[in-house]
């Protein structure tokens, strides 16, 4: 296992390197920020001026080993429009998305595997029917609608909850709930039809011809061989929230790393899209060793 | 733990969550977008605007809509001669740390705008190119020297906004002081600013005790936190959230929205294609359709509440006929009438900006020119509006929207229009001289001179498509009386605001 851990933190920092290189050139290439920076109306030589004070005149492979030799030390440099350290922008961002990302994953992942094992057991029943239709539904409605949706309905109709923000636990249930959706319908499909296959295991024949209870047979033999492709998905889900969730954190102005990671590339704040992406990164990297221990946990034939 | 005490437990910790209750005095502002810096010399900024200027920092003179120019901080100021202007300061005015205010921190507060350490907006914009020395008589008496000298040097001191003579020069504040009637509290970063009534304020204490500033980028979201009592103002509102007529309130926003058209390339460089090009278009069909109704066709690049405005302009009318009449005349002298024309538009510049774009596009294919849309995302569209322009461009129409809250035509007339003006579509020798003379000149000649100068660019040159003069919309809570103005673009005076 420890070597298995060694490999593939070289090869995901190489990967990440990579993408660090071509983000700091590809960026580069799509405007100046002295002109998104200063007015409109700014002279040649103001913009000049700003470019010298920031660095962007120098030669573009000066910048680069520049920006890696700080990088080493973990400076990842200036936000040029908050006049700010990038990581302290970054960080602050990523803890609210670590946040809503945890929160609405532990929701979707325990209700998708218990639900969708109940209809896998019952299929083609009324349970499982409605079941899949509005599983269907969630994976297919998209999140900026229905948050709009529910702010009219839960929030000026009813009253019942605040439009935005983030001050109380009220303001977290409408962000939470329309995030959740959308993974919550993709995972259960996907525990349904694993269940679908283990259900018909000659295993598990045997099990019910030896009388074992239907809840032991879902949840403690089925479950357990069925939960494999479920995490791979769970897993994927869940690095799309942490790459940010931006139609979320824009609606419901939650101040989360995806928006931040938007805007920085709209205004070409270059430090903080790079600290956003080399965060977001080790997040993910560190997510998926996460769930290779699953894995081997899960499944014991399973040999790093 | 019995269930009962679980329960019990449960609801004292939602209701510890639960919402303060808004206090009398207090307000809460949703703005569109959130400050990335807060120091008062980018006050020029709206965001930044709306937070600071006037209410956390007060500027040396006061640009107030229908009065002119009003005292601040500077009680009187008079002209010296030779570019030289004397500024009376108002005495007893205190920072809100307590500190005095004095002709020092003028002088510094200039000095750090325009300087090379940090990339002031105010410094920038209406500095740039103008060099400024200080002389202070005494404690509050200072002469500005404007090199080459400007006869609206009262009128640039209304942006200046007064920091304290110890701010830095090489970092921007994170929590400015001024000498304001609010204090800068707390910025919680992506969250919340927090102002309080400044207890050292010179001028009295207003109605509004305390404020918060809170962030939403989604028009519908800021529109429903009023609706709900979670907001008092929000501002930016869109045309389609604009749905309760008892608190969302249009205002002149001072943007006007026009075609800066290519003077220099063909087929535009003829006058006659552009007659033709302002008369294929139908102002009034974008009016109470896909722009709000209080839209007004647009005869000049500044509001009309600026000085020198020309009232007596008229809108090209739309008359599609004549337009073809103008582009066969000039197809009869050999102008490439037929060359494909970029029409270059920016994306989320403004509510509807793509159909707006599209209706523009169809209504000058309608007439006969070959106009192929563009929209471009800011980065790549400033590349297209602004100098320098590629030698290769072809023919070119860029979709703008100019911002002037200031007063006069000054802020916009050389920029977008003299030979040297970053994102003038013309080389006049002409008009070049007539700016010149307009900027330099004062009172009663200044604005016949700026009238004159509109009616060249309008009637005579015909060098763009000048569109619309744009409203926005403010939703203000019932309980609060007040009413937005065209300064509410760039800044929102607490003071003003009062409860019914």
């Amino acid at each position: 296992m420890t070597n298995f851990l060694i490999k593939r933190a070289v090869t995901s920092a190489l990967s990440l390197f990579i993408l660090v290189v071509l983000v700091f050139f590809l960026i580069r290439l799509t405007g100046d920020p002295a002109s998104l920076f200063l007015p409109l109306d700014a002279s040649e030589e103001a913009k000049e001026k700003f470019r010298d004070l920031n660095g962007l005149n120098d030669p573009i492979l000066h910048q680069f080993f520049q920006y890696f030799s700080d990088l080493i030390r973990l400076d990842f440099g200036i936000s040029l429009r908050r006049a700010e350290p990038a990581i302290d922008s970054v960080l602050r961002g990523f803890k609210w998305t670590l946040q809503l990302a945890a929160i609405t994953m532990s929701l979707v992942a325990s209700l998708a595997i218990i639900i969708g094992s109940i209809a896998a057991f019952r299929v083609g029943g009324f349970f499982d029917r409605i079941v899949t239709f509005f599983s269907l539904i969630g994976a297919s409605a998209p999140d900026f609608w229905i948050a709009i949706v529910a702010i009219v309905v839960f929030s000026v109709g009813l009253g019942w909850l605040p439009t935005s923000g983030t001050g109380t636990v009220f303001h977290w249930v409408l962000p939470i709930s329309v995030l959740f959706i959308r993974p919550f319908g993709l995972i259960l499909q996907v525990v349904r039809g694993s269940m679908l296959n283990v259900l018909s295991a000659g295993y598990i024949k045997t099990a019910r011809a030896k009388g074992v209870k239907d809840t032991a047979i879902v949840f403690v033999h089925g479950l357990r061989n069925a939960m494999l492709p479920v995490i791979t998905v769970i897993g994927d889900q869940a690095a799309g929230i942490l790459n940010g969730a931006v139609i979320v954190e824009t609606i419901f102005g939650f101040p989360g790393v995806g928006k931040l990671m938007i805007d920085s590339i709209l205004q070409r704040d270059f430090a903080v899209v790079l600290a956003s992406i080399i965060i977001t990164a080790v997040a993910i990297f560190v997510m998926n060793i996460l769930i290779d221990i699953i894995y081997a946990i899960l499944d014991p034939r399973i040999r790093y | 733990m019995k269930y009962s005490n679980y329960f019990k437990s449960v609801l004292v910790a939602i209701l510890i969550s639960l919402p303060l209750s808004v206090k009398a005095n207090d307000v809460t502002i949703v703005l569109s977008e959130e400050l990335d810096i807060v120091d008062p010399c980018e006050a020029s900024r709206s965001n930044i605007g709306r937070v600071i200027a006037q209410n956390v920092s007060e500027t040396i003179t006061e640009l107030v809509p229908g009065k002119g120019l009003q005292p601040r901080l500077a009680e009187s100021w008079e002209d010296q001669g030779n570019g030289t202007w004397r500024f009376n300061l108002r005495k007893g005015v205190l920072f809100s740390d307590g500190s005095a205010f004095d002709a020092e921190d003028v002088a510094h507060s200039l000095k750090r705008i325009k300087s090379d350490q940090l990339s002031c907006e105010i410094g920038i914009k209406y500095f740039g190119g103008i060099e400024i020395s200080t002389n202070i008589i005494d404690a509050h008496t200072i002469d500005i020297t404007a090199n080459p000298a400007q006869p609206i040097l009262p009128l640039l001191m209304s942006v200046v906004t007064a920091m304290r003579s110890t701010e830095p020069m090489d970092k921007y504040v994170n929590s400015p002081v001024g000498t304001g009637p609010y204090t800068f509290d707390q910025y919680l970063r992506g969250m919340q600013i927090n102002l309080s009534a400044n207890t050292n304020y010179w001028g009295g204490s207003s109605a509004v005790k305390s404020a918060k500033y809170i962030f939403r980028s989604d028009s519908s979201v800021r529109a429903a936190m009023v609706s709900t009592g979670e907001a008092d103002i929000a501002t930016n509102i869109a045309l389609q959230d604009a749905t309760n007529a008892g608190t969302d309130f249009s205002y002149p926003n001072s943007e006007t929205l026009y075609l800066r058209v290519d003077n220099e390339v063909a087929p535009t460089n003829d006058v006659r294609i552009r007659r033709a090009l302002n008369h294929a278009v139908d102002r009034e069909a974008f009016i109470g359709t896909i722009l709000a109704n209080g839209t007004i066709p647009a005869t000049g690049m500044t509001p009309p509440s600026t000085i020198g405005y020309n009232h007596d302009l008229r809108p090209f009318s739309f008359d599609p006929k004549k337009a073809k009449e103008l582009i066969a005349q000039a197809k009869a002298d050999g102008v490439p009438v037929e060359k494909e024309i970029r029409l270059i538009g920016r994306t989320n510049n403004f509510a509807n900006v793509q159909e707006t774009m599209e209706a523009l596009q169809a209504m000058l294919q309608d007439v006969g020119f070959n106009v192929k849309l563009e929209m471009y995302e800011v980065a790549e569209w400033l590349d297209l509006y602004s100098k320098p322009y590629a030698a290769d461009r072809g023919p070119i129409i860029v979709e703008a929207m100019h911002d002037n809250a200031n007063g006069d035509p000054v802020f916009s007339m050389f920029f977008k229009y003299a030979t040297g003006g970053a994102q003038s579509g013309r080389d006049d020798l002409k008009l070049d001289k007539m700016i010149a003379d307009a900027t330099a000149a004062t009172g009663a000649k200044r604005e016949a001179m700026w009238k004159n100068t509109m009616a060249y660019i309008h009637d005579e040159a015909v060098i763009d498509i000048l569109l619309f003069h744009m409203v926005g919309f403010s939703r203000v809570n019932e309980r609060l009386d007040f009413i937005p103005t065209i300064k509410t673009n760039s800044e929102l005076q607490l003071s003003q605001i009062s409860f019914k």
